[in-house]
């Protein structure tokens, strides 16, 4: 405790002197900040509520990048899976976590750390699960920091002091074996956190909780919330269930509406063969699976949603947080990816206005009508193995971080990703009850697609007709999200640990630097006192990387997969 | 912190002295099939039923002791392997190994 207090006072010291933008001094960060989104702080996971991954900061820029060098890093120890968060800032302290839901506070400047929270998890669980004990990151808001945990609480911090405001039980993961991994959304006192799902029986809920007081305010069951919904899934399979909202949607304030997608159904892969809608492991749509959802903030109550892959068969969900909310022409977009390679665009009722893909490996469909969003030539599997590849890979043409809208270019920048899978598709007992962890219903392995290599792409596009600019490829598919500046830099923190800046324009390299550790989490822009910062997690290993050392070797042979750092930089 | 790490330590060893000192009776029957357990959960893994290397190692052609092999499943590998000890009984495990045992490269 003493230890804490020097620490805090030479902090203000330290810092007073150098910044006047010390925690307390500033306004609280609220819905209408967050809304607004100052370059200075990264208030929410994906930047702001317009989920743009954008940073109006332009320092770092084409002719002062040769410059950038590390100015602090911080280890946060114990980063089993490595690091797979977005870290926050808000008036110059920035929050993140490191695996077991461990939250740390630092000055933003110096990387001094200001306070750090370590949960105790019930490491029994965390033994028994497969998606754990990595954390994607916190949520702000009220005087609050806000985590989620692999144990099914979610807790809520003072931002100041670290101490613990709330600590609420939202699941009970010891039964369900599944939690929290994904970061809470903060919108006008309302928290709002998916649970994990796809894999597993249960019903993947998404929670509303009251930000004062730690309080359940709604429950929305992702799988058949209601009998209605039960009638997309014949002979009573919603009981084998998935669906889940692991990573954090996004909020419009104009419409209070939440938007938030959806996992896949159990067992990911179906033995239905064509007849889908009739027999197989989970007859029919299977609503709410790989959709994306409008709710109301205060009810959760449904008003919209589109099923992107109506009895998704193949695991290519509708999970990513990313809604890119855009203004063309009088008319809003939303653009959100999904994990088969397509890219939807919508209104902001959720209604179709264009599909895209980025991503040439894909047989699991023809194409996706773009006007309704149909599906032509969908590809449903008989038991047995199957004498093509399926693309993309279980891993997703597009993977669950961010790409990033530029408003100064008018692109989007998004990863895809070109690997397939050989399929052995195998008929299983239904699992209802929580067991064995997974309900896969296959047995695969990567594999390249057949005209070629396995590799990655940044691509440059229009966000509205899928138009593309450029691409840059890479050898191996990059993991992490992208951030792009109004300082006209992409930056790609790449698998091998490499972060790269492009030419927002062209797609040519400007700078590069390695972090000594693959990415496959944030990255974000803020500034202190007038100087801009990049930060950004590294540090490997996880349901996707973990293929990387048997496919590529090495690097990732020799990489350690349970280490990580925040490595920050800014101009000399 | 240090006193979950003892309980972890102490439970881990009861379950291994377990394990080692009762081997399945040989005519108790599994309650698992298998192959279906490779397709659901370990397959996820153990790419194409055990037989080629993924997220965990090649399970065909192990040059592991049954007994390293019992011991994984049942502990696991924290952020790398779940433990599987509270779902699987002994004769499970046993049926298990038997299967990793026999897995043969695929034809064709
Ligand atoms: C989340 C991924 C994952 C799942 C699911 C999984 N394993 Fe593993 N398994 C691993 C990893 C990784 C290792 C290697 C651990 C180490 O020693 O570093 C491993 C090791 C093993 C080993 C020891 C082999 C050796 O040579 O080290 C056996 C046996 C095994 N697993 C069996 C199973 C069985 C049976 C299941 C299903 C009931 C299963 N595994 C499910 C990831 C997994």
């Amino acid at each position: 405790m003493s230890n804490r207090q020097d620490l805090a006072l030479s902090l203000m010291l330290a810092v007073g002197a150098t910044f006047a933008a010390v925690p307390g001094h500033a306004q609280p960060v609220d819905t209408s900040r967050i809304a607004a989104g100052s370059p200075n702080d990264w208030l929410t996971y994906h930047g702001a509520y317009n989920g743009w991954n954008y940073s109006g900061l332009d320092q770092i820029n084409p002719s002062t990048v040769k410059d950038l060098s590390v100015a602090w890093i911080h280890v946060p120890g114990r980063s089993t899976r490595g690091l797979q968060s977005v870290p926050l800032v808000a008036d110059g302290v920035l929050y993140y976590t490191g695996s077991y839901s461990r939250v740390f506070a630092l000055n933003g400047a110096t990387g001094q750390v200001i306070w750090s929270y370590f949960p105790e998890l019930d490491e029994m669980l965390v033994a028994r699960q497969t998606h754990s004990p990595y954390n994607r990151g916190v949520a702000l808001g009220e005087g609050k920091v806000f985590v989620g945990t692999v144990d099914g609480r979610l807790i809520a911090l003072d931002m100041k002091t670290g101490k613990v405001a709330w600590d609420s039980k939202l699941q009970d993961s010891q039964k369900l074996t599944v939690g929290f991994t994904g970061a809470p959304l903060y919108a006008k006192g309302t928290v709002v956190i998916g649970s994990q799902g796809g894999e597993w029986p249960g019903r993947g809920p998404i929670y509303g909780v009251d930000a004062a007081t730690g309080k359940v305010k709604w429950t929305f069951l992702t799988v058949a919330p209601t009998d209605e919904e039960k009638k997309t899934w014949g002979n009573d399979s919603w009981r084998t269930g998935g669906g889940g909202g692991w990573m954090p949607g996004t909020y419009d304030p104009a419409s209070n509406t939440l938007y938030w997608g959806t996992a896949n159904p159990a067992p990911l892969y179906d033995w239905s063969g064509a007849d889908w809608k009739t027999t197989g492991a989970r007859p029919g749509d299977n609503l709410y699976t790989t959709s994306v959802l409008g709710l109301d903030l205060d009810t959760g109550k449904l008003k919209f949603y589109h099923q992107e892959l109506p009895h998704d068969a193949w695991d290519f969900d509708s999970a990513v947080g990313e809604f890119v909310t855009i203004d063309r022409d009088g008319q809003k977009y939303i653009v959100h990816p999904n994990k088969g390679g397509f890219i939807f665009v919508y209104d902001s009722n959720l209604k179709v206005k264009n599909v895209y893909p980025i991503v040439e490996a894909i047989n699991f469909v023809k194409s996706i009508n773009p006007q309704t969003g149909e599906l032509i030539g969908r590809r449903d599997f008989a038991a047995g193995k199957q004498a093509e590849p399926l693309c993309p890979a279980i891993d997703g043409g597009v993977s669950w971080n961010s790409g990033s809208y530029n408003p100064k270019t008018g692109m989007y920048y998004k990863i895809g990703n070109e690997w397939c899978i050989t399929l052995d598709v195998v008929k299983t007992t239904p699992v209802t009850e929580p067991a064995a962890q997974l309900n896969i219903g296959a047995n695969f392995k990567l594999v390249p697609p057949s005209e070629g290599q396995i590799y990655g792409h940044l691509d440059a596009r229009d966000p509205i007709t899928g138009a593309k600019k450029w691409e840059v490829r890479f050898p191996e598919p990059p993991m992490a999200s992208v951030l792009s500046t109004a300082g006209n830099l992409v930056f790609v923190p790449d698998s091998r640990g490499i972060l790269h800046a492009y030419s927002a324009d062209t797609g040519g390299e400007l700078w590069n630097h390695s972090d000594g550790l693959g990415h496959q989490g944030g990255i974000m822009s803020y500034a202190v006192n007038g100087k801009q910062y990049i930060a950004v997690v590294a540090g490997f290993g996880g349901m996707v990387s973990d293929d990387f050392a048997p496919t590529f070797g090495e690097p990732y042979k020799s990489m350690p997969r349970d280490d990580g750092v925040l490595v920050v930089y800014s101009l000399k | 912190m240090a006193c979950l790490t003892f309980v972890l330590l102490l439970l881990a060893s009861v379950i291994l002295g377990h394990a080692v000192a009762q081997p399945a009776t040989a005519n108790a029957k599994p309650s698992i099939d298998v192959p279906q357990l490779f397709a659901t959960t370990c397959g996820w893994c153990h790419s194409d039923g055990g037989r080629v290397a993924g997220k965990g190692p090649q399970l065909m052609d192990s040059q592991r002791s049954d007994d390293f092999l019992r011991t994984r499943i049942k502990l696991g590998k924290e952020g790398a392997m779940p433990a599987f000890g509270s779902t699987f009984s002994d004769t499970d495990i046993d049926a298990i190994i038997r299967y990793i045992r026999a897995l043969k490269p695929e034809q064709g």
